[in-house]
């Protein structure tokens, strides 16, 4: 793996030629037996794959709108071809969104359209063969799900929409991705993506607050399990292992703990991230979610915080009232929502990111801060994929922008844009998103953060920037894995929060 | 899946060189991954390895990169408690790459 | 002649109009389970009524994503609207008076289509990446609409058609009482040419006109905090257990 270069940045932004093919024979692991079946898919690729397959193709174009009129309505103007960094990155024609859904679309003309039964070279339609199948894992498991494409089609044609069909159509004839798989099986078994047990989980936290008396002199808590609590927060479980996402959550403890506020976190659901909607699967998706509602009814929380997590947001601000009753507005006589939003409390959003909830403590004055804490940092903002296109903060259209963006500005001094073809809606994702984020596939993962990359040394040459805030545990994760690649430091990434616990004054409010 | 050949035995590992069944693990089997990796195995690196052994019999995980420093730092200094000593030791990153060598199963997720 | 393009318009608008109307029965009907839109998204009706409205009648996704591909495909579509209206003064007697007045403008309007059609044509056939994406009934079906719009605009300027007369040939269509058709060549291609098209039209990627209407990611309110959205199928989840 060292010989992992990254690709050269272009000196100015042309549209790369096509490299036919390459990334072929470049996708992730395929899942083993014991991984699969212990989440319910069938253990190896099924001897009947091919009717299966194409029957679970029927069944999911009668469940999801999306994916029915996203077959149809394409018109191939190619208006997606350029957006995808993958494509970018590694000038593979089959990383073009437009290409990649047809990799799906020529097997839906083939099986249920008629010109595509009729005349199937005329209309680019094909049988599922093994390839197709091959194909399909290796390049829908080179999609991060971002939705940068569906910004710029005419028709609002999602790939992640596509790919998550695809991988739910492989997964359902024993062929899914290792990395997606693996980890669903250890939420639902130990409570979190890594596996961490109840105990761990409890020491490591122990030893948080001892490092944290330790820098400022002050106990600030990082409560579990504790009933009663007024806040559940909800986040990455990377928050609790990796560098640098447990400055965050040192970050989102000392808010807690400075404006007086009484929050728990719990041991049964210690994750935010939901990998259920990588791999497009309903009944993963919800049944994870259920660990969220199953623990809030559990210790009676008034409200459910959610911390820097990208997908996670996603689900939790899109999804989560439809999956399982975190939100609001559900009808008198919808028992099972009732359930969990008679105890909510409505004077909040339910659920809440941890951006709106510290932005509101800043706006009401409840918290003060040192900026000149952060003066060593000079800070820009990559706005992360599912958060901006997927979800939102506040009551505006757009406030997932402003509101992490006024943050930064509230607890330093030195923020800077990047390039806005960049950033807000079109923000490209990190490379690792989507569940790609794994060691197999790091050749995709480096040559996709080349746009990324490519501006940011740009606000670093410019306007010498040293600090990449964002609020999602992947990017964090996958920044700090590439950065060194592209010649850059891995603690230039952080989350907003590290720059919160920066500068935050703990103890003696105003 | 795959194998390995260390001292005339077997052993199995998966696509990435992970041990699969932990109770294989032995001190050649630690070196024998570690020269994978193009790393030669000091006393320093015994340090952490046996750390995240200890670790891990007590707590089923490895631990947090921080739990690593910090005990890293108490036994041997605190000038050794940071992540940049731990990364000129395992370049590949402390948590996955000193996991492999010393038997552990990966940390997955987000990190 | 006369009886066979009679029949063949018959059932080509029949086979459009089923065609057409069980595709968005079935758009319609297809549940959308989660909320998906991209956002931004409006937080109201009238919110995504506008971003509708912006996106059908501007382009908008569109003219973020590429300038040219923009240009050409918005002057062919509205190109096409204002042809198909001037069409009209077939169909109607007495001819309403909007579409009295717009008869000018819809011979620019042509122009315009045929412009748009061949950029849209030239960059299919010389930009790698769309090259690359094309399959052939791309191609055809936009040497098909030029073909439409060419012998329409051979027919004003340069040989002239008895309009008269296709305008009773019209009429009596409407009246199932089959008039004689003009003999002519350009004529009959053009409208063979237009029977092709409506057969096309409920079975290809034509479909991208009624189906821009039922795209969840452009179509959705962002609320989800505040409605709890739920579908059909994924009610019963819950009644289950």
């Amino acid at each position: 793996m060292a010989d992992i270069t990254a690709p050269a940045y272009r000196i100015i932004p042309i549209i790369p030629a096509l490299i036919p093919d390459a990334m072929a024979g470049k996708g992730p692991y395929v899942a083993n037996d014991k991984i699969n079946e212990a989440i319910g898919f069938p253990g190896q690729l099924v001897e009947d794959w091919h009717d299966r397959a194409i029957a679970k193709m029927g069944e999911l174009l009668s469940k999801y709108r999306s994916l029915k009129v996203f077959m149809d309505a394409c018109v191939h103007c190619g208006a997606c071809s350029d957006k995808c960094h993958y494509f970018i990155g590694t000038q593979d024609p089959k990383n073009m969104p437009v290409a990649r859904q047809d990799l799906m679309r020529s097997v839906y003309r083939r099986y249920f359209t008629l010109p595509g039964k009729w005349f199937p070279k005329l209309v680019g339609a094909r049988d599922l063969t093994r390839e197709v199948l091959d194909e399909w894992h290796n390049y829908f498991y080179q999609c991060s799900e971002c939705r940068r494409c569906s910004v710029f089609c005419p028709y609002g044609i999602d790939t992640a929409e596509v790919t998550m069909a695809a991988r739910e159509i492989l997964d359902s004839v024993g062929y899914g991705q290792k990395y997606s798989n693996e980890i669903i099986g250890k939420v639902h078994k130990i409570g979190n993506n890594l596996g961490l047990p109840g105990p761990a989980l409890i020491d490591t936290l122990e030893g948080l607050e001892e490092d944290v008396k330790e820098a400022t002199g002050i106990d600030v808590r990082f409560p579990i399990d504790v009933k009663g609590a007024e806040v559940l927060l909800i986040t990455p479980s990377a928050d609790f292992f990796a560098e640098p996402h447990i400055d965050s959550l040192i970050g989102y403890a000392k808010v807690f703990h400075a404006t007086g506020t009484s929050w728990t976190l719990s041991s049964m659901s210690s994750e935010a991230g939901n990998f259920g909607m990588f791999i497009g699967n309903y009944d993963q998706l919800r049944k994870i979610a259920m660990r969220i509602r199953q623990a809030a009814l559990e210790l009676g929380v008034k409200r459910i915080v959610v911390g820097e997590c990208g997908h996670a947001w996603r689900v939790a601000y899109s999804f989560w009232n439809t999956l399982t009753g975190v939100g609001d507005g559900a009808d008198a006589n919808d028992k099972f929502a009732q359930m969990l939003q008679k105890q909510l409390d409505h004077r909040y959003k339910q659920p809440m990111h941890i951006c709106e909830f510290t932005w509101d403590m800043i706006e009401d004055e409840r918290l003060s801060f040192d900026k000149s804490l952060n003066d060593k940092h000079i800070i820009t903002f990559h706005d992360s994929c599912n958060v901006a296109r997927g979800s939102r903060m506040g009551n505006l259209p757009g406030g997932q922008f402003e509101i992490p963006r006024n943050i930064i500005k509230a607890v330093a001094n030195n923020f800077v844009e990047m390039s806005p073809n960049t950033t807000h809606e079109r923000t490209f994702c990190c490379g690792g998103g989507g569940g790609l984020l794994t060691d197999d596939l790091l050749e995709l993962r480096v040559k996709g953060a080349l746009p990324r990359m490519e501006v940011l040394q740009q606000a670093v040459d410019e306007h010498g920037v040293n600090f990449m805030a964002t609020i999602c545990a992947i990017c964090k994760a996958q920044f700090t894995k590439i950065m060194p690649i592209y010649g850059f430091d891995r603690r230039m990434v952080g989350g907003v929060h590290q720059l919160v616990s920066n500068a935050i004054i703990l103890g003696d409010k105003k | 899946m795959a194998n390995i050949d260390v001292g005339g035995k077997n052993y199995e590992t998966d696509e990435e060189g992970y041990l699969v069944n932990l109770t294989d693990w032995n001190a050649d089997i630690a070196n024998y991954i570690a020269k994978t990796e193009s790393i030669e195995m000091s006393d320093q690196h015994w340090e952490v390895i046996n750390f995240l052994r200890e670790y891990f019999e007590e707590y089923q995980i490895a631990p947090a990169v921080r739990v690593l420093t910090k005990a890293i730092g108490k036994k041997l200094g605190a000038e050794k408690g940071n992540s940049e000593y731990l990364y000129g030791l395992f370049p590949y990153g402390p948590g996955k790459q000193a996991c492999k060598i010393a038997g552990l199963p990966k940390p997955t997720g987000c990190v | 002649m006369n009886l066979m393009i009679a029949i063949l318009f018959y059932l080509a608008t029949l086979f459009f109009v089923v065609g057409l109307f069980h595709r968005i029965r079935v758009y319609a009907s297809t549940p959308a389970p989660l909320k998906i839109p991209t956002t931004p998204a409006p937080t109201t009706t009238g919110g995504v009524v506008l971003r509708m409205t912006r996106e059908v009648v501007f382009f908008e996704s569109l003219f973020k994503a590429n300038l040219w591909t923009w240009a050409m495909g918005w002057m062919f579509h509205a190109g096409m609207a204002l042809v198909l209206m001037r069409h009209l003064r077939y169909f109607t007697e007495p001819v309403w008076g909007w579409v009295v007045l717009i008869q000018p403008f819809g011979i620019y309007a042509g122009i315009a289509m045929l412009i748009g059609l061949c950029g849209l044509w030239t960059r299919r056939l010389f930009v790698e990446r769309i090259r690359y994406i094309s399959t052939p009934s791309d191609h055809l079906m936009l040497l098909l609409l030029i073909g439409i719009v060419s012998s329409g605009l051979l027919m004003q300027f340069f040989v002239h058609t008895d309009v008269i007369a296709v305008k009773n040939y019209f009429q009596g269509l409407l009246n199932f009482n089959i008039q004689p058709l003009p003999v002519d060549i350009t004529l009959a291609l053009h409208l063979l040419s237009v029977v092709m098209l409506l057969v096309i039209f409920p079975i290809s990627k034509l479909l991208h006109a009624p189906g821009v209407f039922f795209s969840p990611t452009r179509n959705q309110t962002d609320n989800p905090r505040e409605n709890r959205h739920l579908s059909t199928w994924a009610a019963k989840l819950e009644s289950e257990k």
